[in-house]
């Protein structure tokens, strides 16, 4: 599959195809078999920019695209079915409802451990990159990245390189605070007081809270009420508010 | 670098040198004195001296070395940053460790220098700095983000999300789950019988189980293997 050679403003397509010597491609020969190639797993809700970022990456000699999903289900069975050992999931963080990006990339993360995963997402602020690698991913990289860097970026996450492409430096300090709130978070609420916040947070009533759950009403109230406690606060707007500040939920969509 | 800064030039940038050293100090003092673009206000010896010089001569810049006597280097540049309107800050240091890197960057200094720098690379970078550039190599770019992902870790693992299994623990998992023994999964792995051992004892610990039986249900559980 060739890139069109034509058009205006694609100045990286002549560097991407320049880029094919075995030293510009990091030391890969470009005959090798597929089992040596870099298989990578395509995730984003919008099919355009799942085709977009197919055809950028598997035109590169070295790189396979083994599957596309628009969903995390999907994503999760794509990967099931994959016998490669080189193989990497870029997740669009825009992923959401209850099997959202952060879901695909722990249950990755936990089940699939020999699979790389980077995040990618569009005008991301420091709190959704730090939620991404606190809850796995091996890295980070920016839609708005040069196309080249974005290619390197899968290269080097799959020689499990920690990689943070796009976000400037001087981001480091605000994504390491987002962590250690996360973590402190983390510590501070029980399992199951993480997950009737997370629910929470999706705007439902204590009832619909409990049908969710397959609890009682009283008991997510009881909950909700020791979560006040615990974060400080005392309603529901701001245990969410809090915990979108750590990370624990989104508001909306990052994208 | 230093015409690009001459675009901007609108005066020689204010230098705080905070440096323990005193040949080192001096060294770097007349070299900035050599440079139009540079006029040292002052010098510190300490974090505390380093402080006060901030809070009564506003520099532009501070080239900060992060071993001092007393306050730590770094603690002097996280209160420097918290200020309003912070000065910039070069740091020139002895420590090239990825950690110190990372720490440095994570405080919010706008560069990075080993001591090892030639001093003109000392007063070119001081200059840029000033000018509002960033000044890291690639390398400590990618040694500050290689720890932000061992930070990463370590938080996911304090608080007891499911640890972090390597690939050749879980070929070790998997091949116990099928009823291999110790010996049996040496041979099939390529490693010593005592290898698997210290694999074996990791898991239990990542696991947080005791002994074989609970390992794998726990797996089983987490959707690591299959059982049966």
């Amino acid at each position: 599959m060739a890139l069109p050679r034509k058009g205006a403003g694609r100045p990286w397509a002549e560097r991407i195809t320049a880029m094919t010597t075995p030293q510009a491609s990091e030391g890969l020969d470009p005959r090798l078999p597929p089992t040596r190639r870099l298989g990578v797993v395509v995730v984003d809700p919008l099919p355009v920019v799942r085709a977009g970022l197919s055809l950028l990456i598997g035109d590169r000699p070295d790189i396979d695209v083994l599957a596309e999903a628009g969903t995390a289900e999907e994503a999760v069975e794509a990967v099931r079915r994959i016998r490669r050992s080189q193989v990497v999931m870029l997740v669009g963080l825009g992923l959401d409802g209850e099997h959202d990006s952060y879901w695909l990339i722990r249950t990755v993360r936990e089940r699939f451990p020999g699979i790389a995963v980077l995040a990618c997402g569009a005008n991301a602020d420091p709190t959704a990159i730090s939620r991404a690698l606190f809850t796995g991913a091996d890295g980070f990289v920016d839609k708005n990245a040069d196309p080249v860097e974005f290619l390197q970026s899968l290269r080097r996450v799959a020689s499990r390189e920690m990689v943070l492409a796009g976000p400037p430096t001087e981001w480091v300090g605000a994504i390491a605070e987002g962590i250690e709130r996360r973590r402190m978070m983390e510590m501070a609420l029980t399992a199951r007081e993480r997950e009737v916040l997370r629910v929470a947070a999706e705007g439902l009533t204590a009832r619909q809270i409990a049908t969710r759950l397959g609890v009682q009403e009283r008991t997510v109230t009881t909950h909700l009420t020791r979560i006040y406690d615990k974060l400080g606060v005392g309603s529901r707007v701001a245990a969410i508010r809090v915990a979108a500040h750590a990370g624990l939920v989104s508001l909306g969509t990052p994208e | 670098m230093a015409i690009r800064a001459m675009e901007t030039f609108v005066g020689p940038a204010r230098v705080l040198i905070v440096e323990d050293h005193p040949v080192l100090r001096e060294v770097v003092r007349m070299a900035c004195d050599a440079s139009p673009f540079l006029h040292v206000v002052g010098e510190a010896r300490t974090g505390e001296e380093a402080l006060e010089a901030c809070r009564t001569l506003e520099p532009d810049v501070v080239l900060l070395d992060l071993t001092l006597p007393g306050m730590d280097g770094l603690e002097v540049a996280r209160r420097l940053r918290a200020q309003e309107d912070p000065v910039k800050i070069l740091v020139v240091s002895g420590r090239t460790d990825d950690q110190t890197v990372f720490e440095s960057i994570r405080a919010g200094v706008d560069g990075y220098l080993a001591k090892t720098a030639a001093v003109r690379y000392i007063t070119d970078s001081l200059v840029r700095v000033a000018a509002g550039e960033r000044v890291f190599s690639r390398d400590q770019e990618r040694a500050a983000i290689a720890e932000l992902g061992r930070l990463a870790r370590r938080a996911r693992e304090a608080s007891g999300l499911t640890p972090h299994i390597t690939p050749r623990e879980l070929e070790i998992l998997r091949h116990l789950g099928r009823g291999l023994t110790m010996r049996q999964v040496a041979n099939r792995t390529g490693v010593s019988a005592r290898t698997v051992e210290a694999h074996i004892a990791k898991l239990h610990r990542k696991l947080g189980v005791s002994n074989r039986v609970q390992a794998l249900a726990r797996a089983a559980d987490l959707g690591l293997i299959d059982l049966g």
